[in-house]
């Protein structure tokens, strides 16, 4: 294997650099699936049949946590790379340890708007307001759930084999996923719920 | 223990907190719909942009180029999709 020693270790092998580059592609057809599930919302939000609308229903407390443990958690998985490429393997797991656990309160704040929103009549079939809100929230709460599997298994693979240009490798495009998704909420946050609640 | 703590990720943090703050602004404070929106949209992409540049690194490598080409693709795609579709959808219905 020919290892260059002058990039980050993730990057170390042509390989790992086409392999980050690779994600950055699917990241890019990422972008697209979410910006057509904004183009629904944003078409449906005022057919609301009789339901609940966005100002009835959201509400600014979840929204804000949710923001802030998101935004936070993207924080602590950026150091825990920085920390991956000083060579500080503890200091790296403890960073991602830290990222999951902010993605688990994430998602509990999220299960908790969702039993909310049914509880007050806005459930996924009641409008198409509700349809295209939740699938939106839903997709992004699916891949937030997924991420925290991923980024499990894969500290539990650094834990076992330590840090070598595969693991880095995997490390590091597990933290551009989470930092995408930090990104999607950006825009969830901004159009769906402040706009909702403006 | 400050080696773990680097300066432009801490000051990218704390702005990012910071455009949340404002954007909570559009909550807090009664503004037209208009400069609700202006608010939002720039915040929303300033904290989008400052995410790919401090914490994901896109211009770290020799592929820095076609990262960015690639992003710009994808977001050109998806601003004809919104835009698009509003256009269809919602705005011509006079």
């Amino acid at each position: 294997m020919d290892i260059n020693h002058s990039l980050p270790l993730e990057y170390s092998t042509e390989e790992n650099r086409l392999k980050i580059f690779g994600f950055w592609i699917f990241l890019g057809a990422e972008i697209m699936l979410f910006a057509t599930l904004f183009a629904a919302y944003f078409t449906l939000y005022n057919r609301t049949a009789g339901g609940p609308d966005g100002a009835e229903i959201f509400q600014i407390t979840p929204v804000f946590l949710e923001t802030i443990l998101l935004l936070t958690s993207s924080f602590t998985i950026g150091l825990g790379i920085h920390a991956m490429r000083l060579g500080r393997v503890k200091a790296m797991m403890g960073f991602f340890i830290v990222t999951l656990l902010l993605g688990l309160g994430f998602l509990s704040v999220e299960v908790f708007e969702f039993i909310t929103y049914v509880h007050e009549g806005a459930g996924i079939q009641t409008s198409a307001f509700t349809s295209s809100l939740l699938a939106t929230l839903g997709t992004h709460g699916a891949h937030v759930t997924l991420g925290f599997f991923w980024g499990l298994f894969i500290l539990i693979q650094v834990k076992k084999r330590g840090l070598t240009p595969a693991t880095a490798n995997k490390s590091f495009i597990f933290s551009l996923y989470w930092h995408f998704l930090d990104v999607v909420w950006i825009f969830i946050f901004s159009f769906i719920y402040l706009k909702g609640m403006m | 223990m400050s080696e773990l703590f680097p300066f432009k990720q801490v000051m990218g943090f704390v702005f990012s907190m910071v455009l949340t703050a404002v954007a909570l602004g559009v909550y807090f404070f009664d503004m037209s719909f208009a400069v609700g929106m202006t608010v939002l949209l720039v915040t929303a992409f300033l904290q989008a942009g400052l995410q790919l540049v401090v914490f994901m690194h896109a211009g770290e490598t020799e592929d820095k180029g076609a990262i960015y080409t690639n992003v710009y693709y994808g977001l050109i795609i998806a601003l004809v999709t919104v835009f698009g579709t509003l256009l269809a959808m919602v705005w011509d219905m006079g």
